[in-house]
């Protein structure tokens, strides 16, 4: 069954003019290096090796719509992009998926196509997963990490679009979950971080928060480390975004 | 190998210039491959990944089933910073090994001031700059390109250079290693004197001895070998239908220089422009036929998903098949929103038709290079182009709504005077009052024309390879002086870099004595050359003079006409007497007929080839 939401009508008349799907894909690896405006420009070639029918904006200068969920900053790894595409004609999800992943590489891969039922202004979190391997890493630096992720204030300078501003981020986190594997270099940090369009945290500030304040990371580049990837996208309570 | 260097990627700029990854590269199985072969791109990332040349060659090297073809470019500052900091070794992007672990490492020449990157590359990769300190169990270097037809400046760092079109030799080259490690018979000198006496194109620089007269010219080129060619004659692809063209290319993600589909129509230029290099270098013509380039072009779209087509050759519209190729391609391209664009258009045959049929439309500006001033000098450089054709063809631009023009000029031209630089503003001028005078009234948006000024550079192979470059006091007084003449406004003015120009004369002409100079520009760090914010004037000066060596003997001197030329020991396939020939007509004033028009007997139709306008050769 299609909901209103994949049923659209562009015009007043109520002609249905486009239909929409929402693609599920991992951006991993070494795709973590490729910025949001370059993975737009990868995809729309995607798109047509795939030979999709997508909808095309109409006026001067066609395009396919593409509307993200969140896009993804540079050095930061996900499981679960969303992407909402606008199709000219009725088309089945896995055919999408089967058709898109003949195109794609293992770390860009679709993972689930689906009509959506929901709008993404419904996201409020996204669950992040860090793995920090430092010198010096043991259980008493993973009770300072999680001391300073449990402690307001936590002043850190935010860029936005207006400059430079300075704001406490821990209203920003819902949970931070720091462990120490047990031997070795590495500390976990399971983190869920606010998401909304005006009010998003970006998982390298919280980084950033520890790199100043817990003096990880000042050691010899080739031997540490760190990744982050987005788990999952969550609604204001807690629930898995869809 | 990503993982490991993750927190240097996520510390310099545009990582996605080394994470590598992308849709298209040929991965193989290392257990299954007799030969490794690292294709090296001695510039950016996103410049190299441009090259059509690279493309083809990457294709036609791993068609081979036993022989894997890699990418590497060079690192940009911040990221070579780091590499020498944390001594990580250049590597090839597909498999992340060592340079230094390959069989071969090939550099593509394609302009001058990128040798500083070649020998920064092999330092990065742990590889002994000088052929000589090289021993057998590392790689071989080959150089290819327009700049291996004189690489004598860089012939110290080469085992061997691959002279003209690389398609059959590099896999030739590469076979014979195989089978010489296979027999056990390979040593490094053993295979190059295999290769150069048995592949045509190979030129290995150490096998020929250079002795020099007192006055510093070349006295002689001697081989060490009696069964090697005296001269190295080019190697070209006879057929270009039947010449390997990629069915599949590597699509970036980071966007690129020439982020598209490029099509080779043909390959060498009819025209024959006195100062141009590439018009003499890539003769004879050889066209494909417009059912093959259709084909070609489906395939890459389909391959890559790119949404343009850029039809490129030296000057797209000599070719003769242009109208029956755009009607097989429009169809197709329009129906999938692909653009067409046609990226050397000559003054003579920009039309409305051909307009209406190519992507620039869509853009608002147009560029044209008339070169000169005046009909004088344009008849000295042979650019048959007269100066009505060039106001037809801005008029069908401002026709269809354009209203920015660029114009392309040199300055420096042999015989060149103060009235051809003053032609210069004068024809700008005449541009900017077309604009007005045409019919269609253009209200709103003044025209905005810029003329762009390069400097005269003497190349290699052209009719003006003996000319004197302008002193670069002379070049900035003739920068200036064309300044002065400009009063519109509507005319924007930019030329070149005379420092940067008279460095490039210097390693264009050059002979292997520069190696030294390049030699000490590596150690000293040089990077970068071609990029105006690392290029450095006075330290190249520097080491060149310490080397012993004078710039002006190299930039400034008008070779003898009877002088034993440093690349003497190249056949290009044009005689050294058409360029004689067209030497003298040029300080006649005399015009020399395209080889379509008449032929002037260069000497290129022996080299044979298919759908080509020469003349059949009688060998």
């Amino acid at each position: 069954m299609l909901s209103e939401l994949h049923k659209m009508s562009s015009s007043q008349n109520g002609i249905i003019d486009f239909t929409t799907l929402r693609i599920r894909f991992r951006k991993m690896g070494s795709m973590q290096y490729i910025s949001h405006l370059d993975l737009q420009r990868t995809l729309g070639r995607v798109f047509i090796r795939a030979g999709l029918p997508l909808w095309f904006t109409k006026g001067f200068n066609p395009h396919p719509k593409l509307n993200f969920a969140m896009p993804l900053s540079v050095g930061t790894q996900s499981e679960c992009e969303l992407l909402d595409l606008r199709f000219k004609v009725d088309m089945d999800p896995a055919e999408v998926m089967e058709r898109m992943n003949r195109q794609l590489t293992d770390e860009l891969r679709v993972t689930e196509v689906y009509v959506p039922q929901t709008k993404f202004s419904d996201i409020a979190y996204a669950a992040y997963e860090y793995e920090i391997h430092t010198t010096g890493a043991d259980g008493a630096l993973a009770e300072r990490i999680s001391a300073l992720l449990h402690t307001a204030p936590l002043v850190m300078t935010k860029r936005t679009k207006s400059g430079e501003k300075e704001m406490d981020i821990i209203p920003q986190i819902r949970r931070a979950d720091v462990c120490y594997d047990g031997d070795g270099d590495c500390i976990r940090i399971a983190a869920e971080l606010s998401a909304t369009t005006d009010n998003f945290l970006n998982p390298e500030l919280v980084m950033s928060a520890l790199i100043q304040h817990c003096g990880i990371m000042q050691g010899d580049p080739m031997q540490e480390n760190y990744t982050i990837v987005r788990r999952r996208i969550l609604t204001a309570d807690g629930e898995n975004f869809r | 190998m990503n993982e490991q260097i993750s927190t240097i990627l996520k510390s310099v700029s545009k990582p996605g210039r080394y994470s590598a990854g992308e849709y298209g590269q040929t991965i193989k199985d290392k257990s299954q491959v007799k030969a490794r072969f690292a294709f090296c791109f001695p510039d950016s990332y996103e410049i190299g990944m441009s090259n059509l040349g690279v493309r083809i060659l990457y294709g036609a090297l791993n068609e081979q089933p036993d022989i894997w073809c890699e990418r590497a470019y060079m690192p940009w500052v911040d990221m070579e910073e780091k590499m020498r900091e944390h001594h990580m070794p250049l590597c090839a992007h597909e498999s992340g090994d060592p340079l230094k672990d390959f069989d071969i490492v090939g550099f593509t020449l394609q302009y001058e001031m990128c040798y500083t990157n070649v020998l920064a590359m092999l330092d990065l990769a742990g590889i002994p700059l000088r052929a000589a300190d090289r021993t057998d169990d590392m790689p071989i270097i080959i150089g290819g390109g327009p700049c291996s037809y004189n690489a004598e400046p860089i012939a110290d760092f080469f085992d061997v250079f691959s002279i003209g079109e690389g398609e059959d030799m590099l896999v030739e080259f590469t076979r014979l290693m195989i089978d010489m490690k296979e027999k056990g018979t390979y040593t490094r000198e053993a295979f190059l004197h295999e290769a150069a006496r048995t592949i045509g194109g190979t030129y290995v620089p150490s096998f020929y001895e250079v002795t020099y007269h007192e006055d510093g010219t070349v006295k002689a080129y001697t081989p060490k070998y009696d069964d090697i060619p005296v001269r190295v004659t080019k190697r070209i692809m006879k057929d270009m239908d039947k010449a390997y063209f990629p069915k599949q290319v590597v699509v970036p993600y980071i966007e690129t220089v020439q982020d598209r589909i490029m099509l080779e129509v043909y390959r060498g230029c009819i025209r024959g422009c006195r100062f141009c290099q590439a018009g003499m270098i890539y003769r004879p013509v050889r066209e494909k036929t417009p059912e093959v380039l259709n084909e070609q072009a489906r395939c890459l779209f389909e391959a890559t998903g790119y949404d343009e087509i850029s039809l490129s050759s030296l000057s797209i519209s000599d070719y003769t098949r242009l109208e029956e190729l755009t009607d097989l391609l429009l169809p197709w391209t329009d129906a999938n929103m692909v653009s067409l664009s046609l990226p050397s258009l000559r003054v003579d045959s920009f039309t409305k038709e051909l307009m209406d049929k190519i992507a620039t439309v869509r853009t608002s500006s147009l560029t044209f290079a008339p070169e000169a001033g005046t009909q004088r000098l344009r008849d000295v450089i042979n650019k048959n182009v007269v100066e009505e054709d060039l106001l037809r063809a801005v008029n069908v631009a401002f026709d269809a709504g354009k209203n920015t023009v660029k114009l392309y000029f040199m300055s420096g031209l042999p015989t060149e005077t103060d009235e051809d630089l003053a032609g210069i503003a004068q024809l700008a001028k005449k541009v900017v009052d077309a604009y007005y005078q045409s019919p269609t009234k253009r209200r709103g948006k003044p025209p905005q024309v810029t003329i762009s000024v390069s400097c005269f550079i003497p190349k290699p192979f052209t009719p003006f390879q003996w000319e004197a470059q302008d002193t670069m006091e002379e070049l900035a007084r003739k920068q200036e002086y064309l300044g002065s003449q400009i009063t519109d406004r509507k005319i924007r003015y930019t030329h070149h870099d005379a420092r940067v120009s008279r460095i490039e004369a210097v390693l264009a002409r050059g002979d292997r004595r520069l190696s030294a100079a390049l030699e000490l520009a590596c150690r000293e760090g040089f990077h970068f050359d071609a990029w105006d914010e690392y290029f450095d004037y006075d330290k190249w000066i520097s080491v060149i003079e310490r080397t012993g060596l004078d710039p002006a003997f190299y930039a400034n001197r008008r070779f003898g006409l009877d002088e034993v030329l440093p690349w003497d020991i190249i056949d290009c396939g044009v005689s050294k007497e058409f360029f004689k020939r067209e030497h003298d007509r040029a300080y006649a004033g005399n015009t020399t007929p395209n080889c379509r028009e008449k032929c002037s007997g260069c000497g290129a139709n022996k080299l044979g080839g298919e759908r080509t306008c020469c003349p059949s050769c009688t060998k």
